[in-house]
Formats: structure tokens, C-alpha cells, sequence
């Protein structure tokens, strides 16, 4: 199957940047339709920037850009944005309606959806994300947890092949990041969603098929899960939280028990301390 | 400085199409020198309550006391410039509010509009941006040269160098890496002691509430719906999931030790307080003894 996002040495330097500084430099990676890829890492790392390339906000110095077949290029720039819809950390930036629905309407309009159609799938688009007593308001005046869930229901109805989520559930409680999580993954199951998230949160990395690591604009690894998270303590110099049973060994440590060195699940630390406990 | 909370209710917009209860009567006290957090469900009335503690917001109805003054309904908008300078407010994304040529000059212009010289609020600039550790090379830099974690640390440089008494942040870590956060959160609680600080916490992170606040106030639907010491508010997880809130990860982790059987002389709220109640109650050969002695 070819990959419905490819990357091929990517460089970007921003225009005032020198010569030999770049924000990503020789960045390669593709992703398969249907995939949930997390990208990780610190803030400056060139996440961010990453993204916008992707979508052709940003244009590369060099490099190529697939996305669903179409190499990007000015050409193509606006078929490739109806294929990608992206949700930023600060959903301030990217309102545009008055109300709530005309802002989730908005991308539908563009698209020529028939009026009935929008209806349905604005007001359903605001049931996912539990907003649907908000649609009369105005987005201005939301707290920033509910800016987020907007911002995600507009992409919820525009329906994109390729969902971009730049650190889009920062703002929430836990409670309402673990629903836009399970929202995410029902629309993967309705339909060959792909998911690129960016993110630090390590739930949210821990949902993706794969982490890509980005260090100083460089493409450090890649890898499932289990594998990144197994780096323990040096997680938080990849701009990760240490999974909670990685930072209660190393307090067990500092109290002089003897922990073992593998990656341990919660679970796997509950049953490991039990046994040690019974153990006299 | 303490702030006082009387029967306070908010309505956003009254006797327009948007009118919107926010606050309901609120009764609560934030006692000084306390490390208070604030927290509750996405909408709950976090941020309302927040304008209400330097007079950004009136309240509708009843007095919110601030140190000596009484802020009710009718208080004039003018005149509360004194109060602003007590109560520092850092917002969301603090680092949206920069505007001036260099880090110097932002940092300074609180102050001058408090009535320093420019060369005090210049030496001012400078003492504060040493505070939130930034060397003072960035002084005559453009503030929008720098990176993201820079720019906050600039815009609440700003904050403090009105020399509030209380420093109320909303959600200051959101958007920084892990890192990042870890570093913000000590920079907080070593000012607060530096400079013997009120603090005001608006978050959603439950570990920062365990590992630093000492007063917790839980709001959903704009309504104070408890207050106490984390160790009070976190005790009952059930009555957390009925407001939609959390767990610190080592609460959640303790209650499911619990669970399965483990006992704790009191609830562990951060990873050392478990890591050590679970050494006292582990046999020698776990740390490395031998099991025959």
C-alpha cells in the first residue's frame, strides 16, 4: 500500500534564519493510510514546523512532500490542504465564525456541502466533542478547554483523510483529553482516518502505532510505544513525560530498594512489588 | 493578602441574546501566603472567578475583599490601578501580551506606568529577569527573538516586576515540554518563598496540585463545590470522577495498591511519600539484604 504521507529529505530554514542553521534538517519518514503516528520531542525541536510543512503553510528550502499521491508544490497546495485538516494548540488563532456552528460550519461551506447535509453533521460534530449546548456562542468567549473541542469538532465535520492534531488537547482536564482521545478513535474506526499528532502528553503517545522522535530538527528515531517508552528516565530529554511507574522506580531507588532495569507496566509494578512484599 | 469571597455571583453579558451565568454563590476565602490551586471541570468558572481576584471582573452580586478593599457591583472602574499593583495576574499564554522593541522595555513597563523613573524600572527589568532565570544578555534583545519557554519567562518577569503580593497564574505550564514545566513549577515555588508570595494556581494537573499547592478550591459549574488540603480533596475518588477530575498518578496508584491489598499510614500524594511507605513495609532482601540475618 503507498503511504498516504511521504517525506523525503526535508530541510526548512526560516527566512531570517543563517545560512547554516536549519529548524529541520534532512527529515524522511512516511506514513501508511489509517496509521496514528505521534511526533515527540522538545519545545524548538521544529514540531511544529514540521506540520505546517505538511500542509504547505510552510514552504521547504529542499525536499520532496507527498501527501495522498500529489507531490506538493504551489500547484497542488489547495488540493492537498482539503486532504489534511489541522487543530492547533491555540485554537484562538484559527476561529472564524460568530457562533460555534458557523465556525464549525465554515470549512463545509468552502467545501459546498448541501445546507441539509451541514446541519446534520455540524450538530453531530458537536454531540462528539459535548458541545452541542454551546452552538450558539460565541467561540471568543469559551474557556481554552472548550476552544479545543471546537476547534477538533470542525475537523470532525469537514471529514479530511488526514487529521493533524498540533498539541490540540493541552488545554483540557484529563477527563476531557481521554474523550477527545476516544473521539479520535472512533472516527478512525468510521472511516481510514490518519492521525499525526504532536504532542507531550504520554497517553496521547501512547495511542499512536508508531512515536517519531525530533531533536534539534532532526529525525532522532522512530519506533512503537513500547520501544521509546522503554528509555525510562532519558524520556524527558525527548520532550516526553516518564510513564508513572518509570518515576516510582526511581523514587523506590532513592529509598536503596533494587529495582529491576526493564520497562514495567503500572500493572507490571503493582504484581513486582506484591511479589517482593511476600516475598520475606 | 488574603482575598475574601461574599456571596459573589457573575453573569456574563446580563440582558443580552449571550447572557450566561457564571459564578454562583461563591463563598471562599484565599488565606495569605497560601499556595492555593484552583481547579475543576473544563467551563466550570475557573477563569471567571480568576478576573474576579484584581477587579478585572466585578461580581454581579456580593463583595469579593482584596486585602482592604471591598470590590462590590457598584465600585467605580476607576481607582483600582493600586489594587492591580498587589494581585499580578498571569494569563494563558502570557507570552501573547509582549509587545514592546526589547525585553528591557516589557519588562519596565509596568512599573512606569506604576510611577518608577525609567532608569528604576530599567534596574527593575533587570533584577527580574535574573528572577526567572534569564541571563541579561536577552535585556536588549527583541522578546520576539526568543523561544516560547523564553517568552513566558519574559511576560511573567513582567508580572513580577510590579512586586504583586499575590501572583495568580492560569494554567502557566500549558504547551511547555515536560521539562519545561518541571522548571516553571520550581521557578514558582522558589519566588514564592523569595518573595513571600500568595500563590493562585488555576490547573488541570493534578500532580502539581499534589506536589506543590498546601489549599485546593474545586469548582464545577460555577460553583465552589469544596475546599481543603489535597490530602482532603484527593482522598475520595469517587467524588473526583462525579466533577470530572483526576487523580495525582500516584494517588490513583496508592488506591489501587490499596485495592489489592497494601495498607498506608496516610494517603501518598507524590511518588517519594509512596516509594517510602512501600520501603517500610518491604522485607531486607529487597534492598539487597540478606535474608538469612
Amino acid at each position: 500500500m503507498s503511504p498516504i504521507i511521504d517525506v523525503e529529505h526535508l530541510n526548512y530554514r526560516y527566512p531570517q534564519q543563517a545560512a547554516d542553521q536549519l529548524t529541520l534538517t534532512d527529515i524522511s519518514f512516511s506514513v501508511a493510510p489509517g496509521e496514528w503516528v505521534a511526533v515527540v520531542g522538545h519545545n524548538g525541536s521544529g514540531k511544529s514546523t514540521l506540520a505546517k510543512n505538511l500542509n504547505g503553510l510552510l514552504a521547504p528550502e529542499s525536499g520532496t512532500i507527498t501527501v495522498a499521491g500529489q507531490v506538493l508544490s504551489a500547484e497542488t497546495v489547495w488540493d492537498v490542504r482539503r486532504q489534511i485538516g489541522m487543530v492547533f494548540q491555540n485554537p484562538d488563532n484559527q476561529f472564524v465564525g460568530a457562533t460555534v456552528e458557523d465556525d464549525v460550519a465554515f470549512s463545509l461551506e468552502n467545501q459546498g456541502i448541501p445546507r441539509d447535509e451541514m446541519l446534520t453533521r455540524v450538530a453531530q460534530a458537536l454531540k462528539q466533542v459535548n458541545m452541542q449546548d454551546f452552538a450558539t456562542r460565541e467561540p471568543a468567549r469559551l474557556s481554552g478547554g472548550q476552544k479545543q473541542r471546537v476547534a477538533l469538532a470542525g475537523m470532525i465535520a469537514a471529514r479530511p483523510r488526514i487529521l493533524i492534531l498540533d498539541e490540540a488537547t493541552s488545554m483540557l482536564d484529563p477527563q476531557g483529553r481521554a474523550e477527545v482521545l476516544q473521539t479520535i478513535r472512533a472516527m478512525k474506526a468510521n472511516s481510514e482516518l490518519t492521525v499525526l499528532s504532536i504532542t507531550h502528553d504520554i497517553d496521547e503517545a501512547a495511542s499512536a502505532n508508531r512515536i517519531l522522535v525530533i531533536n534539534d530538527g532532526h529525525l532522532e528515531e522512530a519506533g512503537t510505544p513500547a520501544e521509546i517508552f522503554a528509555h525510562g528516565e532519558a524520556l524527558i530529554n525527548l520532550g516526553l513525560d516518564m510513564p508513572y511507574a518509570e518515576r516510582l522506580k526511581a523514587a523506590l531507588k532513592r529509598q536503596g530498594v533494587q529495582v529491576p532495569t526493564s520497562y514495567l507496566t503500572e500493572k507490571g509494578m503493582a504484581d513486582w512489588l506484591w511479589q517482593l512484599r511476600s516475598n520475606k | 493578602m488574603a482575598i475574601t469571597f461574599k456571596q459573589v455571583d457573575f453573569t456574563y453579558q446580563p440582558g443580552t441574546p449571550f447572557e450566561t451565568k457564571a459564578l454562583t454563590d461563591i463563598n471562599v476565602t484565599i488565606p495569605t501566603g497560601s499556595y492555593t490551586a484552583l481547579i475543576g471541570h473544563t467551563g466550570s468558572g475557573k477563569s471567571t472567578l480568576l478576573q474576579h481576584l484584581n477587579a478585572l471582573l466585578k461580581p454581579t452580586k456580593g463583595t469579593v475583599t482584596i486585602g482592604k478593599r471591598v470590590i462590590t457591583p457598584e465600585t467605580s472602574n476607576k481607582d483600582l490601578k493600586r489594587l492591580r499593583q498587589h494581585v499580578g495576574i498571569v494569563f494563558q499564554f502570557p507570552e501573547s501580551q509582549l509587545f514592546e522593541e526589547t525585553v528591557a522595555k516589557d519588562i519596565a513597563f509596568g512599573p512606569q506606568n506604576f510611577g518608577k523613573s525609567e532608569a528604576e524600572a530599567m534596574q527593575i527589568a533587570e533584577q527580574m529577569l535574573a528572577l526567572v532565570g534569564l541571563d541579561r544578555a536577552l535585556l536588549t534583545r527583541s522578546p520576539f527573538d526568543l523561544s516560547g519557554g523564553q517568552m513566558r519567562r519574559v511576560a511573567i518577569a513582567g508580572v513580577l516586576a510590579m512586586q504583586p503580593d499575590v501572583l495568580v497564574l492560569d494554567e502557566p505550564t500549558a504547551g511547555l515540554d515536560p521539562q519545561g514545566r518541571l522548571e516553571m513549577m520550581e521557578m514558582f515555588a522558589r519566588l514564592r518563598h523569595e518573595r513571600d508570595l500568595t500563590v493562585v494556581l488555576v490547573t488541570h494537573q493534578m500532580d502539581d496540585v499534589a506536589n506543590y499547592a498546601d489549599n485546593v478550591i474545586v469548582m464545577d459549574r460555577g460553583q465552589v463545590v469544596k475546599t481543603g488540603t489535597p490530602r482532603e480533596i484527593f482522598k475520595d475518588p469517587q467524588w473526583l470522577v462525579k466533577h470530572q477530575l483526576g487523580l495525582p498518578k500516584t494517588t490513583a496508584f496508592a488506591h489501587e495498591l490499596q485495592a489489592a491489598g497494601w495498607q498506608f499510614k496516610q494517603l501518598p500524594l507524590t511518588e517519594d511519600e509512596l516509594a517510602e511507605e512501600i520501603a517500610a513495609q518491604l522485607p531486607p532482601q529487597a534492598f539487597g539484604g540478606d535474608p538469612a540475618k
